[in-house]
């Protein structure tokens, strides 16, 4: 165990302390030198698993044919991570952290159910591509690639992206009858027909909606998981949704009649997937709880105005895309205040 | 038990349970001592003993280099061999002085318990004994002790905190020396409260360290005239970081750039209260002190009072061999301890541990996902992933503005990054880039 001493003496005598351990002499780097147990990797493959319910709730709801848009969706976003890495001539790992599966699912969950393969893959790849790789990979990206892969699709396929189908249903003693296959998702027969689809449909997965969004239950449920493990926060959270109830609220009382509960804000389409998974992605909102909480706001802000005034029944893609334009400028004049520093900076040096 | 803590931090594992019934044992003295002539954070100290010149234990071989700074002792009696230039922990060269001891001479030496008369202590009696027995901050930081005591005459001081929160995982030598001396680092409080008559004192203790609460309790119940409260703190790190255990025992807040001074506060570790009590009672100066010797690395860990200047190689000795599993050697805690690359190092005032930490693999440096956990962690609430961003890009004033300075390199953010980026590493990058370049 003894190697011969290689550090450096004086005068060029050489030091006859002999040390003990590795020849090449232990492991040389800074502190600290022990680490908590999250990762990356983890953090990712934690929100999968906290979105596994919602998605196999939706493939009961809308059939197995969705499956393999899920399938499509996430093999779709991870080759195109690795294939991007490997051009760029970097390590393609990153391909497997579990942000690509991420995007993947919450992409195709934000889709109706009768959109084609082609478009599913189409769109995760301009969402990897287009939405996470060309800004230089995770970490870099402006706007949530799920999110942009999706408002392409809406552009690219303007009918199939607004073509819905009826769920099956479970529980035949809840709900309205269902006849047709088509339907009007509740955000869309509120803002042109003004009539109001049951909460409790709406709670459960009973209504025509995206894949994945349509059960606002399980999306909640999932998410508080992820709360109470600490991967997302609050602040975004509740304020996206307080703001859209309350602001949802406000006009429901001026005029009970064209406009929803905020309670309906709240579960109609994409609210829950948006608040939970979407505006709290880690990378495109901000990093401390101030500015999350202005995130949070003027997401549900832009929400409300979409829904209510907008040309468009549903406004949380663009709410929280619009958001992310933000964050960068949130991020920069949003800081912590230093322990000890005072707001008068004269008054710190008495 | 009700505790008291900080903002933020974090909870690394603590390991302590492998020392922290292991009792102070004292090695034998080593045959050469390697005595490192800068062990304290200042000036360097001036040397007045040269090769070949004998030396008796306690005898100084080097004054103070300046107002910051601190004398050095001889621990043994012997002769200087030479002086030497070897790197501290960490790569600042610095001279060393080689001794060879006279084991005779050093093992029959002992230091003569003496009366202290208590109305003949005031603050000059305790900085003279302070600057004569070299005293320095043994927590870790080394700053000289008698700089501490001597706040500016404007400024009023009435509180007094004992540091025995040893937040540091791994670390028990601040435990054990609770346990063992709680006399003389209540005595030593005794000492300080005679010559500044502080209207507080706190004796911060983390709650998993219920023994030493319990002692510094009894101990404190014979002097009823001491204003003195024991506060459990809670079990998080950095409990023990000057600010953040002043603002968990007393509620204050250390300004930002400003010292404990300014609010009227003194904070001193119970190692370096325990070496005021003997350089008052035994009229001894500081060249021992405890060390953890720890790890899943070495055969037996243990808590080692050994001579300053022991080099780690006897350490090893004394705890029974170092494991081929050891993969890194880290003196000091895990969290801030520094990372040596042999064992040819010796134990300094500061040296709290030496730990042989089998973890091979550094772990993988990934994207920063800007998840915001090392602004939820840091003790002083600043915003590491920026701090570490700016160093990157080399955007150093920016890093200044953001209170760069202010960090204390705690190294909670890395520790809770996800992406395990080293941004202590930066941060220390850019400190020194600011200090170097004047920006």
């Amino acid at each position: 165990m003894s190697s011969p001493d290689t550090s450096p003496a004086a005068g060029g005598q050489p030091e006859q302390a002999k040390s003990e351990g590795p020849k090449e002499g232990f492991l040389l780097t800074s502190s600290p030198h022990t680490f908590s147990d999250s990762s990356t990797k983890k953090i990712m493959y934690l929100v999968v698993a906290t979105l596994l319910p919602a998605t196999v709730f939706s493939v009961t709801l809308f059939g197995t044919s969705v499956l393999l848009l899920y399938v499509i969706g996430v093999a779709v976003a991870m080759a195109t991570e690795a294939v991007t890495k490997i051009v760029r001539k970097r390590s393609w790992h990153s391909a497997l952290d579990g942000s690509a599966v991420i995007t993947g699912l919450l992409l195709v969950m934000t889709l109706p159910p009768t959109v084609s393969p082609i478009a599913v893959a189409v769109g995760a790849f301009v969402a990897i591509f287009i939405g996470k790789e060309v800004f230089g990979g995770l970490g870099a990206n402006i706007f949530n690639p799920a999110l942009v892969g999706r408002a392409f699709l809406a552009a690219a396929y303007p009918v199939s992206m607004t073509t819905w189908k009826n769920p099956a249903r479970l529980f035949g003693f809840l709900g309205t009858p269902v006849d047709a296959t088509t339907s009007a998702t509740p955000l869309a027969a509120a803002k042109f027909d003004h009539t109001f689809a049951p909460l409790l449909n709406m709670l459960i997965g009973q209504t025509g909606g995206s894949i994945g969004e349509t059960s606002a239950l399980l999306l909640a449920l999932g998410g508080i998981v992820l709360l109470i493990l600490g991967i997302i926060r609050w602040p975004i959270v509740v304020s996206f949704l307080g703001s859209v109830f309350v602001l949802g609220e406000i006009f429901h009382l001026a005029n009970p009649a064209a406009y929803p509960s905020g309670l309906f804000e709240v579960l109609a389409g994409g609210m829950m997937l948006g608040a939970f998974y979407m505006a709290t992605d880690m990378v495109t909102s901000p990093y401390t709880d101030k500015g999350g909480v202005i995130f949070g706001i003027g997401a549900g802000v832009l929400v409300i105005i979409i829904r209510l005034f907008g040309g468009y029944p549903e406004g949380v893609m663009y709410a929280i895309l619009l958001m992310n334009a933000v964050t960068p400028i949130i991020n920069r004049f949003v800081n912590s205040k230093t322990f000890g520093r005072r707001p008068d900076k004269a008054e710190a040096k008495q | 038990m009700r505790t008291v803590t900080f903002r933020k931090g974090v909870h690394p594992r603590y390991h302590k349970s492998n020392t922290s019934g292991e009792a102070i044992e004292k090695v034998p003295t080593p045959n050469t001592l390697l005595l490192p002539l800068l062990q304290h954070l200042g000036a360097p100290s001036k040397l007045i003993k040269d090769k070949g010149e004998s030396v008796s234990v306690g005898e100084a071989v080097c004054n103070v280099g300046g107002r910051i700074s601190a004398r050095v002792h001889s621990p043994v009696a012997g002769t200087v061999r030479r002086i030497i230039q070897k790197p501290l922990p960490g790569g600042r060269m610095a001279d060393y002085m080689e001794i060879t001891v006279d084991k005779d001479a050093t093992e029959s030496h002992s230091w003569e318990e003496q009366s202290v008369d208590l109305s003949k202590i005031d603050r000059e009696a305790i900085i003279s004994k302070v600057v004569e027995a070299g005293i320095v901050g043994m927590g870790g930081a080394t700053f000289p002790t008698h700089v501490k005591y001597a706040p500016p005459s404007t400024q009023p001081i009435d509180t007094f905190v004992v540091n025995g929160a040893e937040c540091e995982p791994y670390l028990t030598c601040d435990h054990r020396l609770m346990i063992e001396r709680t006399a003389a680092i209540v005595g030593a409080v005794r000492l300080l409260h005679r010559a500044y008559d502080f209207k507080g004192i706190y004796f911060g203790v983390e709650e998993n360290k219920p023994d030493a609460l319990v002692a510094f309790q009894a101990a404190l119940a014979d002097f009823p005239e001491l204003p003195a409260k024991v506060v459990p703190l809670e079990v998080k790190y950095p409990q023990g970081a000057e600010k953040m255990l002043i603002y968990a025992a007393t509620g204050r807040v250390v300004p930002a750039g400003g010292l404990p001074l300014d609010i009227g506060v003194i904070v001193s570790n119970v190692a370096t209260l325990n070496a005021v009590y003997e350089a008052f009672y035994l009229n001894k100066p500081l060249v021992d002190r405890v060390v953890t010797v720890s790890g899943d690395g070495i055969r037996n860990p243990k808590n080692l009072l050994v001579p300053l200047g022991t080099p780690f190689e006897h350490l090893v000795e004394a705890a029974g061999g170092v494991k081929d599993a050891t993969a890194k050697v880290v003196v000091g805690g895990p969290m801030m301890g520094v990372a040596v690359p042999t064992l040819d190092y010796s134990v300094m005032k500061g040296t709290s541990g030496v730990l042989f930490l089998t973890q091979k693999d550094v772990p993988e440096e990934t994207p920063c996902i800007k998840c915001g956990k090392c602004v939820r962690v840091c003790p002083m609430n600043l915003m590491p992933l920026k701090l570490a961003a700016y160093a990157k890009a080399g955007k150093f004033l920016e890093a200044k503005e953001l209170g760069v300075a202010d960090c204390f390199e705690c190294g909670s953010c890395a520790f809770g990054c996800p992406a395990k980026i080293r941004i202590v590493a930066w941060v220390r990058y850019a400190k020194n880039y600011i200090r170097v370049k004047g920006i």
